[in-house]
This record gives structure tokens, C-alpha cells and sequence, in this order.
């Protein structure tokens, strides 16, 4: 059976359970639901929102360097800390954020397996107690935007070379068949379809029920076939980059891809983009 | 209210949803879906021979901020037209589920009412052609969530 390619990454629920007061650890949450986290949070939790805490609000893009160095210090957290992720919807969101912090360079990130529904499902315990730790200097690195994240016209120059691009959406996104949601096409992409030569692996079929990754063997079984292989770079894609943060997690981490790079424009941005090409 | 009071409130909501499921025969039947979260509701409504809302129920799936307040503005639209459903201000809905609370989600907060302000504007045309108006439920949640 193959290894998980760097497994010091992921920690199971018992792990943090054990952790909970190591002083230098920092648990995460991150949801897309905001009040989770008021519900009920791993004890001594902080909670960390993708929309407010980590992108900027009037451009689109993410928050630069001395506002990262700002969140972080404002929750505790070290430079030397080790930030254990975890969310909802399968650590979506948790992914992202490890994402997000990958891109400033932080260090030890590690993602709780089966996030937030493995924890509840295993009745361990909640609080509502929000964790107050003394401020820290965080000290960030300038956000490298060149390894891990891809933006359109790299991506018009990586379909060019035929390189593989993994869409992680559903296949009705996939096929254009669905655009946006009812009552909110404003919301949605002009056009519908996928970027040219992208292969359709949903995010979904990485994790098992419980919300665990799959194995090393399973995903190889996934990816490998459909030509998305570590001897090539890769560029994964979904609506706004949540999605596809979660594969990218899967492809770097669990199977050790050495060139992966998460498209956060996606279909949001390619959809709506003039004269940019599509397959539907 | 502290922070604490209207997060209860909107728990309150989502865990005992008012006006919650089907209605038969509605006159209103639309849907609302916000990409952002993957939310979809349906709202049903039932009106009077003056377009007043007699009954409104809602279904839905989504995240605890848009199904509650989905829930609440059920019970603030009652007793009104369309034109008044229409013309409904946002802030009494946000000024009871906290802005403080709901205000990196102002999407899922109004899912709810723009679905039915969507329904109100809708209606009277299909009216005039002796139609109610009844869109296909939507189950566009899985769809973008799978």
C-alpha cells in the first residue's frame, strides 16, 4: 500500500484531541457557514473566515502582507507555531486557508482529517468559548504568488502547451449545463463549459464519507489515469479557487506533486473573460 | 442584543425553521440560489384575490444565516402585497438577525426575500396571462457541492 507522500501533514481528530494545550499550537477553523464556529469550535479554537480575514475587500485578491501579519498576530499565532486546519464541508475552507497561509510562507500547517463533521460525529467536545491569546509579533513573509498560484494568463499559456488542468467542479459546471444558481445570474459566468483540455475530477471524489482523504492508492487511481500526473505542472480550477485549494491540498501534499498551482480566478474569472477560449 | 443573543436568535431559526416545507397549490412557487455558499431555497406563497400574502412557507438547504433568514422574513411578510413584498426595506430582516452578525454574509441573510421580491415582480405578468407563477424546484445545491 503507498504512503501518503508527506503524512506528517495530516493529523486525525485524536491527535488534536491529545494536542489541544501544546502551547505552540494554534487550531484553525475555518467554515463557510459563519456560525459554526459560535455553535460549537474545537477548544481553544480560533476562528478564521476566508471572505473577511483573508481577502482584501475592495480588490479582488487576497490580503497582502502586513495584513497578514496583522490577522495572525491578532489570533495568537506564532511564526513558529504549528496551525492545525479544520472546517466544514470537508475542509474546504480549512484547505484554503492553508492555502492562503502557504502563500505568506508559514511553516507548520496541518490539516485536521475530516474536519469538523469527523470531530462532532466522534462526540468530542465543544466549546463556545472564544480562546483569548496574547497578541504576537507575527513577522510574514511577502505573499509569493509565483509557486502555488495561478493566474489567467498563465493558465492561457499552460492550455497552449497542452499541459494538464484539472477542473474539480461538478460535471453540470463542467458541461455548462449549469451557469449559476436560480435568481442570482448576476452571480454566475456569462458562459458556461470548462477551459480547453481540462479533465473533470470533482473535489469530492477525494475524500471518503466520513470526510477522510481517500488513500494514496485510491487517489493515484483517481488522478493518474485522466493524465494528471506528477511529472507535469498542473493547474487546478473550480469556481473561485475553494474547491480547488482542497485538491490542491490532495495532489501536493498526500501525493506529492512536486508543481501544483491553484487557479483562484477560475471559472468566475474564465466564464466571464472576453475572447477566452472554452469546451463545452 | 449582544452578539451572543442575535447568534442564538438565528440558531433559533435554523433549528426550528417557521413556516418550514411544501404548501399546496401555492399561487408563488420560486427559487433562490446563492453561489457563494451553495444555499437554494424555495419559497411558496398563497395569495388573496388582492396579491396579499395569505400563507408563505419556505424550503430549503444551506448555511444556518440563509435558512434562518429565510424562516424569518416568512413571518414578516404575512399579511402584505406583492408591491409591498417588493418594496420591503432589507434593514428590519438584518436589523433582527444583527449586522454585526450577518454582515460578511449579507447574501445568505437576503436570500430569502430577494427570492421573494423575485416571485413578486414575476407574478402579476404571469397574472395577466392567467398563469400562476410555478418554476421547477431547484436541487442546484448538490449540483454545486458534490
Amino acid at each position: 500500500m503507498t504512503q501518503y507522500a508527506h503524512p506528517q501533514v495530516l493529523v486525525e481528530t485524536e491527535w488534536v484531541a491529545q494536542h489541544l494545550n501544546d502551547k505552540n499550537l494554534r487550531i484553525v477553523e475555518s467554515d463557510e457557514d459563519i456560525l459554526l464556529y459560535d455553535v460549537g469550535h474545537v477548544p481553544g479554537a480560533v476562528k478564521i473566515d476566508w471572505h473577511v480575514d483573508l481577502q482584501d475587500q475592495v480588490v479582488r485578491d487576497y490580503i497582502n502582507q502586513r495584513g497578514f501579519e496583522i490577522l495572525l498576530s491578532s489570533r495568537g499565532i506564532a511564526n513558529d507555531a504549528t496551525v492545525v486546519f479544520y472546517g466544514d464541508k470537508n475542509n474546504w475552507w480549512a484547505c484554503y486557508a492553508f492555502w492562503v497561509f502557504k502563500l505568506f510562507g508559514h511553516e507548520k500547517c496541518l490539516i485536521m482529517n475530516g474536519g469538523r463533521q469527523k470531530w462532532i460525529a466522534e462526540n468530542r467536545p465543544l466549546s463556545k468559548d472564544a480562546p483569548n491569546y496574547p497578541s504576537t509579533k507575527y513577522v510574514a513573509q511577502a505573499r509569493d504568488d509565483n509557486k502555488i498560484r495561478a493566474f489567467r494568463d498563465q493558465v492561457m499559456k499552460h492550455v497552449a502547451g497542452g499541459n494538464p488542468l484539472v477542473d474539480v467542479r461538478s460535471p453540470q459546471e463542467f458541461s455548462g449545463e449549469l451557469l449559476h444558481m436560480p435568481g442570482y445570474p448576476q452571480e454566475g459566468a456569462l458562459r458556461g463549459g470548462h477551459i480547453p483540455g481540462a479533465k473533470n475530477i470533482p473535489w469530492a471524489k477525494a475524500v471518503r464519507e466520513d470526510g477522510t482523504f481517500k488513500s494514496a492508492d485510491e487517489l493515484k487511481a483517481l488522478y493518474e489515469p485522466q493524465g494528471i500526473t506528477q511529472d507535469n505542472d498542473v493547474i487546478a480550477y473550480c469556481r473561485i479557487g475553494e474547491r480547488s485549494s482542497h485538491t490542491w491540498f490532495v495532489l501536493t501534499y498526500l501525493l506529492g506533486y512536486p508543481k501544483v498551482r491553484n487557479y483562484d480566478g477560475s471559472w468566475t474569472e474564465w466564464g466571464n473573460l472576453v475572447g477566452a477560449p472554452i469546451e463545452k | 442584543m449582544d452578539r451572543s443573543e442575535y447568534v442564538e436568535f438565528i440558531l433559533d431559526h435554523f433549528n426550528n425553521p417557521r413556516n418550514h416545507g411544501p404548501l399546496d397549490a401555492p399561487d408563488i412557487l420560486v427559487n433562490g440560489g446563492n453561489p457563494g455558499c451553495g444555499d437554494v431555497v424555495t419559497m411558496y406563497v398563497k395569495l388573496d384575490e388582492d396579491d396579499r400574502v395569505v400563507e408563505v412557507k419556505f424550503e430549503g438547504k444551506g448555511c444556518t444565516v440563509s435558512l434562518a433568514g429565510a424562516s424569518i422574513i416568512t413571518e414578516m411578510v404575512k399579511g402584505k402585497t406583492l408591491k409591498e413584498i417588493e418594496e420591503l426595506p432589507y434593514a428590519p430582516l438584518i436589523d433582527q438577525m444583527g449586522e454585526d452578525v450577518v454582515k460578511s454574509r449579507l447574501r445568505c441573510a437576503t436570500l430569502g426575500i430577494d427570492t421573494l421580491k423575485g416571485g413578486a415582480r414575476e407574478y402579476p405578468s404571469r397574472k395577466a396571462m392567467g398563469q400562476k407563477l410555478i418554476q421547477p424546484i431547484v436541487l442546484a445545491h448538490t449540483l454545486l457541492t458534490e
